[in-house]
C-alpha cells in the first residue's frame, strides 16, 4: 500500500543525518580557516576580528544583543504579515479583474524596483522615529512580491480541472477555495520567502537610517566606535534570525503544501 | 390540431441524451469567417446504452461532449439530458465527465478526489468517504484513498477519474478518450473494467475514441463522424454478445464490424480531402 511515500517510515535520525552533516562540516572548516587565517597573519581585528573574539563579543552583553534582535524580528514579522496580507489580497482583485490588473500592474511593478534605501527615510518621515515606520517600511517591501505572486498563482490553475469543477456545479466560492487558491499556494510560498528576505533587509535598512534600538541601530553605532567585533557579532545575529524565519516559513509551507513536487523528499 | 398525436414517450424508454440538429461555430479572430466545428449533428443516446463517438482529429467529438456536459453552449439547435436542458442537468449533477487528462487536483488525495463531486454538493464526511470507498473498490483502487495523485500511474488515476465522474450516481457518463493516453495493455485491462462498471452500474455512457476496435468493443452503437464541417455520416449498430471480453475481438462479427468502421473512416477523409 503506497499510502504514504516509503522515506516517512524511516526513523527521524536516519532521514535527517544525511541532510545536516554537510552544512555542519562546512560551518567548521569555514570557522577553522578563519580562526587560522586570523592567527596566522596577524590580521588586525578592526580589519578582521577572529571568531573567538566575536563570540567573546556576543556574550559580553548576549541579552542586549538579543534584545534588539527580537526588536528587528518583531518589525520584520509585523511587517512581513501586514505587507503580504495586502498584497494577496491585491493580487486576488488582479486576478479577478483584468482591468484592474491592466490599469495597475505597470506601477506595481516599477514600484517592486523601488530600491529600500531611497524609501526608507520617506517613510520614516510619513510615520515617525518609532517601531511603527520601520514595520511600515517591511510592510511596503512585502507587499509587491505577495501582490505579484498571488496574481500568477491564482491564474495557474489547470483547465482541465476547471471543467471538473463546472461539470461538478460548483459555487464561484468553492472553485476558489477548493481550487484556485490551493493552485496558487506553491506560488504564495515564492512570494513569502522572498519577503522573509526582504522583511529582514528592510528592518534593519530601515533602522540604520533612524532608530534608537536594533539590529540596524546596534550595526550603526558599532561601526562609529569602530567595535569591529560587537558589530560582527550583530551581523551574525541577523543573519540568524533571517535563517529562523525563513525556517519557520519553509516549516508552514512542508504542512500546508505536502502534496506538492517541491516537498519531495532529496534524492 | 384535430389529429390525435401518438402519446409521448414513457420517460422509461426517452433518449438520456438528445441532440437535435446542433451547429457549433468557433468564432474566428476579428472578421475571419469563424470554424463550423458541428454541422446539423442529431443524435439519442438510449438509456443505459453505451455510445462510442469516433472520427478523426478535429471532427468535433469533443465539442459534442462540451456541449452536452454544458461547458459550451450550441450556435443552434437544441440538447436535453435526461429530458432536460444541459445546464440544468449540469446543476443537478446527472453529468460525469471523464476527461483524457484524469485532472486529480494534486492537492487532494485519492480518496477526497474520488468525492470531490460530493463534497462540492454538501454531502456529509461520513457520507461521502463510505460512497467514495464503495467507488475506489468498483474501479479497483481499494487501499490507494490516502495516496497523493503524483504517487499513481496513468492508469490509476484514469480509474480515479473515472470514480469521480461516477461519485453523484449521473444520469450520463461523458467520456472523451479516457484512455488516449495510456499504453495498449493498460488501456485493454481498463476497456474490460469499464464494460464491467457499465453493466454493473447501467450507466448510460457516451464516450469518444479514435480506435474503432475500442468502439466496436464497448460499445451498442459506434458513432462515425467526419471534420470540415463535423457530421454524423453513419451509426453503426454493435449487436455482438455480451458481456464483453477481450476474445470477442478474435470473433468474426467483430472484425466485420471494424472493416466497417474503418471504410466509414476512410470515406469521410476522402470526403473531406
Ligand atoms: N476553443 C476553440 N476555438 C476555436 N476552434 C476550436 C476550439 N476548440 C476546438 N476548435 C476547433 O474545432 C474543431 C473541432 O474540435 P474538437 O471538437 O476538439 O475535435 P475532436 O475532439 O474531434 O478532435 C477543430 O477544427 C478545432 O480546431
Ligand atoms: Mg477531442
Amino acid at each position: 500500500m503506497p499510502s504514504e511515500p516509503a522515506a516517512i517510515a524511516r526513523p527521524p535520525l536516519a532521514r535527517w543525518f544525511p541532510l545536516v552533516w554537510p552544512p555542519i562540516v562546512t560551518f567548521v572548516v569555514i570557522v577553522g580557516l578563519w580562526q587560522g587565517a586570523v592567527s596566522f597573519f596577524e590580521i588586525p581585528v578592526y580589519v578582521l576580528p577572529s571568531p573567538v573574539r566575536v563570540w567573546q563579543a556576543f556574550w559580553a552583553a548576549p541579552t542586549t544583543l538579543l534584545g534588539h534582535a527580537g526588536i528587528t524580528l518583531f518589525e520584520a514579522m509585523s511587517g512581513f504579515v501586514l505587507g503580504s496580507a495586502l498584497g494577496a489580497l491585491l493580487g486576488t482583485a488582479f486576478a479577478y479583474s483584468p482591468v484592474l490588473a491592466r490599469g495597475f500592474m505597470p506601477y506595481v511593478i516599477a514600484a517592486n524596483t523601488i530600491p529600500v534605501v531611497a524609501i526608507a527615510p520617506i517613510i520614516i518621515i510619513w510615520f515617525g522615529h518609532g517601531l511603527a515606520s520601520k514595520i511600515a517600511v517591511t510592510t511596503f517591501l512585502s507587499f509587491f512580491p505577495l501582490a505579484l505572486n498571488m496574481m500568477k498563482g491564482l491564474q495557474s490553475y489547470d483547465r482541465v480541472v476547471m471543467d471538473v469543477f463546472h461539470v461538478a456545479a460548483a459555487t464561484p466560492a468553492q472553485r476558489f477555495f477548493k481550487m484556485r487558491l490551493p493552485s496558487a499556494l506553491p506560488y504564495v510560498f515564492v512570494g513569502l520567502k522572498i519577503n522573509v528576505t526582504f522583511s529582514v533587509i528592510g528592518a534593519i535598512v530601515a533602522e540604520f537610517v533612524q532608530a534608537d534600538r536594533g539590529l540596524g541601530f546596534v550595526i550603526m553605532t558599532t561601526y562609529r566606535m569602530l567595535a569591529m567585533p560587537r558589530l560582527w557579532a550583530a551581523m551574525i545575529v541577523s543573519a540568524l534570525i533571517g535563517i529562523l524565519f525563513f525556517a519557520l516559513i519553509a516549516l508552514i509551507e512542508r504542512l500546508a503544501i505536502p502534496w506538492h513536487a517541491s516537498m519531495r523528499e532529496p534524492q | 390540431m384535430a389529429e390525435p398525436r401518438p402519446a409521448p414517450a414513457s420517460p422509461a424508454d426517452a433518449p438520456v441524451v438528445d441532440v437535435r440538429d446542433v451547429s457549433l461555430v468557433y468564432a474566428g479572430d476579428r472578421g475571419s469567417a469563424g470554424l463550423r466545428a458541428l454541422d446539423h449533428v442529431r443524435l439519442s443516446v438510449a438509456k443505459g446504452s453505451f455510445v462510442s463517438l469516433i472520427g478523426p482529429s478535429g471532427c468535433g467529438k469533443s465539442t459534442l461532449l462540451r456541449i452536452v456536459a454544458d461547458l459550451l453552449a450550441p450556435t443552434a439547435g437544441t440538447v436535453t439530458v435526461g429530458g432536460v436542458a444541459p445546464k440544468a442537468a449540469r446543476l443537478a449533477r446527472q453529468i460525469g465527465f471523464v476527461f483524457q487528462d484524469p485532472a486529480l487536483p494534486e492537492w487532494r488525495r485519492i480518496l477526497d478526489n474520488v468525492v470531490l463531486p460530493l463534497e462540492l454538493r454538501g454531502v456529509d464526511r461520513a457520507a461521502r468517504e463510505a460512497r467514495g470507498r464503495e467507488l475506489m473498490r468498483l474501479v479497483g483502487l481499494e487501499g490507494f484513498e490516502r495516496a497523493w495523485p503524483r504517487q499513481l500511474s496513468g492508469g490509476m488515476r484514469q480509474r480515479a477519474a473515472i470514480a469521480r465522474a461516477l461519485s453523484t450516481e449521473p444520469r450520463v457518463l461523458l467520456m472523451d478518450e479516457p484512455f488516449g493516453a495510456l499504453d495498449q495493455i493498460t488501456r485493454d485491462r481498463l476497456n474490460m473494467e469499464l464494460a464491467a462498471i457499465h453493466e454493473e452500474t447501467g450507466v448510460t455512457v457516451l464516450f469518444v475514441t479514435h480506435s474503432i476496435r475500442e468502439a466496436v468493443l464497448l460499445s451498442d452503437k459506434v458513432v462515425v463522424m467526419t471534420p470540415r464541417p463535423g457530421r454524423i455520416t453513419r451509426v453503426i449498430d454493435v449487436a455482438l454478445a455480451r458481456p464483453r471480453k477481450l476474445a470477442t475481438r478474435d470473433d468474426d462479427a467483430f472484425q466485420d464490424l471494424v472493416r466497417e468502421g474503418n471504410r466509414e473512416l476512410e470515406r469521410g477523409y476522402a470526403d473531406a480531402l
